[in-house]
């Protein structure tokens, strides 16, 4: 008996149609989701009864309409559902403001794009330390170049021995007492004079 | 036009940046106003087209005194105001009884304009349709042109252009396919007539791959005769409907990006000569060796070679 009725059910469910077959073959712009059915509407059920033909029109259009969805737009699945990728749309459909204009550029980057000047790369203030494993600034405090201070032995070069140079070796020479000094006594050059003297007589 | 100052703090810079005009658009705004008589039915009207266009939509409930194929200077200024390319005006009058009005702008002036009467006899709105489930927020709406009448004539195709542009929804790259349940025809046996009509799809198992679809009108059933008309000036047309050219982004290739986000690069390398790879030396593997060794029918060959070199050598 069961089966005999799932036989039945089966049977009813193959009648099903599921192709939309008319005169005029449906046109679709599927970027914008869209059907277009040239196919005149059934002139006498429209006298005689207007909704049964326009319902049996929009059934046919709604049918040939998911059938494009689901057989020619690639389908992708997600976590959120089946998704169907559409195609640019072929109707042209007016804008609602004009395109925009590329900004005038100024004078600056005309300048620059003359003279092929370049905006320079920040490169960034800190530096990998090989030995410490670890990225250090590149000066300042713990930096990259306070790294000759905190050595406990410092090679001594013995040309520049005699010099405090070496004591500290980050400190420019010329802030050195002795490099103020020979600066002080250097042979003054024409017109530089009276500066000197001033300088002298200041120390 | 709306004079606009400079931005004073970022957040209404980036609502002004908002307005201004981008290369791919932002959805049309909808505004619908109500004109200084409107009926029962045309309110109805107006209500129902807001719900579809829900969120895109402003609607107005006060009374306004445009009547835009006389002057259609409210709907650029309202226009420009909200920031609305499509303009829905509903009025009634004994000459045009339940009117409706509809107009696109481009760069916030009148673009087009076209004038439709309802029937209020066959009207239904959303609200009529109780039982049948109602089109949720937002949702993109199928759309279906149908009837011969369509092709027949320019004015026909600029109510369909119309109609399709006002209904397209949002510029998107794929719909969700759960999401594509609402479906809104507009059907024209006869020239001027346009039958609106929405219905849900119900998709039934056929027992094939495809699924058999059943509608089940949802409204709203609009029957609109065609009015007025006021068509787009043929400049101001060609300047709405440029396409910005596509830029086309160079695909680079063999650079992909894996799961966890780091980029892997495949490179070619070509393809490895074997017969130059250094194997163990040995004395018994030389290569010298082995062309000594079958020299039976090369020797000819190989003298002649040999002589050249040896008097260059000498």
């Amino acid at each position: 008996m069961s089966t005999t009725a799932a036989a039945a059910a089966a049977a009813k469910r193959e009648k099903l149609v599921v192709t939309v077959d008319k005169p005029i073959p449906l046109e679709f712009d599927m970027g914008h989701l869209t059907a277009f059915d040239n196919n005149p509407l059934d002139p006498e059920l429209y006298r005689t009864n207007r909704e049964a033909c326009l319902t049996a029109a929009m059934r046919d259009g709604a049918q040939a309409l998911i059938n494009q969805v689901l057989t020619v737009l690639p389908l992708k699945a997600t976590a959120d559902g089946i998704f169907a990728e559409l195609p640019d749309p072929v109707t042209t459909l007016p804008r609602e403001k004009p395109i925009p204009k590329d900004r005038e550029p100024t004078k600056w980057e005309l300048f620059a794009k003359k003279k092929g000047i370049k905006a320079k790369k920040k490169d960034g203030k800190l530096v990998y330390d090989e030995e410490k494993q670890e990225w250090v600034p590149k000066w300042g405090y713990k930096g990259k170049n306070k790294e000759a201070e905190a050595q406990w032995l410092v090679e001594v070069d013995d040309k520049k021995a005699h010099s405090s140079h070496c004591e500290k070796p980050r400190q420019p020479q010329r802030n050195t007492v002795s490099g103020r000094l020979r600066r002080l006594f250097a042979a003054p050059k024409e017109g530089h004079v009276a500066l000197c003297f001033d300088r002298g007589q200041r120390g | 036009m709306i004079r606009i100052g400079k931005p004073r703090n970022a957040r209404s810079k980036r609502a002004l940046a908002e307005r201004d005009p981008k290369l791919i658009e932002n959805q049309k705004t909808t505004l619908i106003l109500r004109g200084t008589s409107a009926s029962e039915t045309i309110q109805s009207v107006l209500t129902d087209l807001h719900a579809l266009k829900k969120p895109a939509s402003i609607k107005f409930s006060k009374k306004n005194d445009i009547h835009p194929f006389d002057d259609h200077s409210g709907f650029d200024f309202l226009s420009g105001k909200n920031d609305a390319s499509l303009v829905v005006l509903g009025s009634h009058s004994k000459k045009r009884p339940h009117n409706l009005t509809v107009a696109r702008t481009f760069d916030h002036k009148v673009l087009d304009m076209l004038e439709f009467g309802v029937d209020e006899k066959t009207y239904k709105s959303l609200e009529a349709f109780k039982e049948v489930e109602k089109p949720r927020v937002g949702m993109k709406p199928l759309l279906l042109f149908s009837g011969a009448a369509w092709e027949q004539s320019d004015q026909m195709k600029r109510v369909r252009n119309f109609w399709m542009d006002f209904f397209r929804g949002e510029n998107v790259k794929a719909v969700d396919v759960e999401g594509l349940q609402y479906v809104l025809s507009f059907l024209a046996a006869e020239e001027g007539k346009v039958h609106i009509r929405g219905s849900m799809i119900r998709t039934k198992r056929s027992g094939q791959k495809l699924p058999r679809v059943e509608v089940e009108e949802t409204g709203p059933r609009l029957d609109l005769t065609v009015r007025r008309e006021q068509e787009a000036q043929p400049e101001m047309w060609k300047e709405a409907i440029k396409t910005p050219f596509k830029q086309v982004t160079k695909t680079k290739k063999n650079i992909s990006t894996d799961i966890i986000g780091d980029k892997i690069g495949r490179i070619h390398t070509g393809k490895q000569d074997l017969s130059k790879l250094q194997s163990r030396k040995m004395k018994g593997l030389k290569k010298r060796d082995i062309d000594h060794m079958d020299m039976d029918d090369a020797t000819l060959v190989d003298e002649e070679e040999a002589a050249p070199k040896r008097a260059r050598r000498s």
